[in-house]
């Protein structure tokens, strides 16, 4: 760490966990009503916490990016944050926006259009909140002494996530309309610029850790964000099959939703490659396991998981089922869950000063998570399968179908159970790494061939 | 790939965002021109529009699908109006587990009469949308295959409706409640007709619900029911 300022990253990372518990615990309580035991349904009904557990996970990826920006964007334009108070006063109004719309949630007070959940007064606020972040750090960029391809892509990432946010916000009394914007928002983001944000921050972390050349990681990272969008703009459209839109939607989306995996694959190549030419020798090893199973689990879970289901001759029969489930709980928790997990592990021992690396806890929380999730993921696969073939194939009526599957969301439990061991590891060692101190000298990869060669 | 410069890569990233964006936008006007037509709507009618409002107020898409889209807690209510019809939406929502007892739970919520009808308005406007083939008829099983015949003709559309969502009869329908085939061996029309009417007076605490249908209707679903016997076919 070079800056004092870039401290503000680990307030960010804090609350991260703190919000990641939080998605956990609504996550349970959908599993139990699930398999039959709803329980807690006079006091938190299913879509009460459906909205919390989506938009905890929402906010602590964001608080997550913007941590991850706090910490990346001083290093690589060397300079301090612009404004370093501003951030802080910035983390406290997103917690305090964010709270306000969870429990809100409880109270029957929210936009109920999935995702973008959060009530109309506070979505202003929000916008307000990460136009402040953008500008703080806008400035430093702008004011750096190196302009680097990482943080400008980086810095467009986050700027795109903020205006992208807007379209969410066009009133309307049509439903097809209302869908329509919605996916604007919520594709354009996860298939979209939050891979701008994941490869500025994946660039940055492969510099860091496998110490093989800038010019060569960043050219690979404009190929692959290449990718991104030359499939993801128009892979929008395979939200739109079924929405009452024209159906040439169901061949551009089913064409580029099939290029889509491209992006992703060429992120786990890469992320594989250098890190097999470079590093090995930096001491954050665990760091390393978090980057490089990024990108292999993104490309797992975003990438090939996504591209079957999108299909459109699939989608007319897994659109609105848990197979969608099983799609997006491991496409989150690959490509931007270890994301974020992987810059707090490789900015943790910068930030408190304290060498912890690959503890055996440490190496808990990632194999159990992962395991975990894959576990969780095939049990809503199994669960989704069932229930198209008995609900959408065999016309079944939806409850009696769900009765079928209740025995599938015990599996769940026990998958969800592991992960949860994993994160509370994960958890204990961040406690463990203690408070953040000023001024810490970075590590730096040992017995680097020190020029990798342009190949 | 050592052809590639860094310069060439940004290009390549800079023009293929340019250009899939511009076709996007493009492809978005076209869109918002082609959705009136598609979705009917010159019949989103001022009742509608309050009950889609309802719909997102109370986020009903934290349990349910509309359009495919939402949650994966509760049934899927694109076609909801055709399949279950406007009585059985309003009961539903008056009191949902009385419809639906012990089985999984949806929030009571204190609609008014006016409120209901929006939402019925707003299901028929959402059903009446053409999607693209979805939601897919049912291909293989019993929906597939011929319908194991039954007496007493046709089933009318208030039984198809209503009744079916808990009982089955000639193997279609729901488990929750007993099956029908051939009730009309065991009840007589007067009784069937005190049953449909007020079941909590004929047999205090069970659970069939109080459907709150027109005389007409319990005349139709009586008269077909008391058909349901073994040598009627």
């Amino acid at each position: 760490m070079k800056y004092e300022s870039q401290k503000v990253a680990y307030w960010f990372f804090a609350t991260c966990m703190l919000l990641l518990s939080l998605q956990l615990v609504y996550g349970f309580i959908m599993a139990f009503a699930h398999a039959g035991y709803d329980v807690l349904h006079p006091w938190v009904p299913f879509n009460a916490a459906r909205a919390s557990h989506n938009n905890l996970l929402v906010m602590w990826l964001l608080a997550g990016f913007m941590g991850a920006a706090y910490y990346i964007i001083p290093d690589e334009c060397e300079r301090p944050l612009y404004w370093p108070k501003l951030a802080y006063v910035q983390l406290i109004a997103f917690v305090i926006v964010g709270v306000t719309a969870i429990i809100g949630f409880h109270f029957n007070w929210w936009e109920g259009r999935k995702f973008l959940e959060i009530p109309r007064p506070l979505d202003y606020l929000v916008v307000v909140d990460v136009l402040l972040f953008v500008v703080n750090i806008g400035m430093t960029v702008w004011k750096g002494s190196k302009m680097t391809t990482t943080s400008i892509v980086l810095f467009f990432g986050l700027l795109m996530a903020a205006v992208l946010y807007l379209p969410g916000m066009i009133p309307t009394d049509h439903q097809t309309h209302d869908a329509f914007w919605r996916w604007w928002v919520v594709h354009l983001w996860v298939e979209g610029v939050w891979e701008l944000i994941m490869g500025g921050i994946l660039a940055y972390l492969l510099i860091r850790l496998t110490g093989v050349d800038r010019e060569i990681v960043e050219k690979w990272l404009y190929v692959i964000v290449g990718f991104t969008f030359l499939s993801g703009i128009l892979g929008t459209g395979h939200h739109y099959y079924f929405i009452g839109t024209p159906n040439y939607w169901l061949w551009i989306g089913g064409i580029f939703s099939a290029l889509e995996p491209l992006a992703f694959l060429g992120m786990a190549i890469y992320g594989l490659a250098l890190a097999r030419k470079g590093g090995r020798n930096h001491p954050n090893r665990i760091a390393l396991f978090w980057t490089v199973g990024c990108c292999v689990m993104s490309f797992v879970g975003a990438g090939f998981l996504g591209m079957a289901h999108t299909l459109p001759q699939v989608n007319l029969y897994t659109h609105g089922t848990l197979v969608t489930a099983m799609h997006g709980h491991m496409a989150f928790w690959g490509a931007y869950a270890m994301l974020v997990l992987a810059i707090m592990t490789y900015a943790l021992p910068q930030l408190t000063g304290r060498k912890l690396f690959d503890t055996p806890s440490a190496i808990y929380a990632f194999w159990s998570t992962n395991i975990g999730m894959t576990a969780m993921t095939v049990a809503f696969g199994i669960a989704g399968v069932a229930q198209v073939y008995l609900e959408r194939r065999a016309g079944m009526e939806f409850l009696d179908v769900q009765r079928e599957l209740q025995v599938h969301f015990i599996g769940l439990i026990l998958a969800a159970t592991l992960f949860t061991s994993g994160i509370i590891a994960f958890i204990y060692n961040f406690i463990r790494y203690g408070w953040p101190v000023g001024d810490v000298e970075e590590p730096v990869p040992t017995g680097l061939r020190a020029a990798v060669p342009a190949e | 790939m050592t052809m590639l410069s860094k310069s060439a890569a940004r290009a390549f990233f800079l023009s293929g965002t340019l250009l899939f964006s511009a076709v996007f936008i493009w492809l978005t006007v076209d869109t918002f021109q082609r959705i009136p037509a598609q979705t009917n709507s010159d019949e989103l009618t001022e009742s509608v529009a309050r009950g889609k409002q309802i719909w997102e107020e109370n986020n009903c898409m934290g349990c349910h699908t509309l359009l495919g889209e939402g949650a994966y807690y509760a049934p899927e209510l694109t076609r909801v109006y055709d399949r279950r019809g406007p009585a059985f939406i309003a009961q539903m929502l008056r009191d949902p587990e009385a419809v639906y007892p012990g089985q999984r739970r949806m929030v009571k919520y204190d609609f008014s009469e006016a409120q209901i009808d929006d939402m019925n308005a707003f299901f028929q406007w959402i059903g009446r949308m053409d999607l693209n083939g979805f939601p897919p008829e049912p291909t293989i099983g019993l929906a597939g295959a011929a319908p194991i015949p039954i007496p007493g003709g046709e089933r009318p559309e208030i039984f198809s409706q209503v009744c079916t969502a808990c009982h089955a009869l000639g193997g279609i329908g729901g488990a929750i409640g007993p099956a029908l085939d051939f009730v009309g061996d065991r009840f007589d029309r007067g009784y069937l007709m005190r049953w449909i009417t007020d079941p909590q007076a004929v047999k205090p605490g069970t659970t069939m619900p109080k459907l709150g249908l027109t005389q007409e209707q319990r005349n139709e679903v009586v008269i077909f029911l008391s058909k349901q016997r073994e040598g009627g076919l």
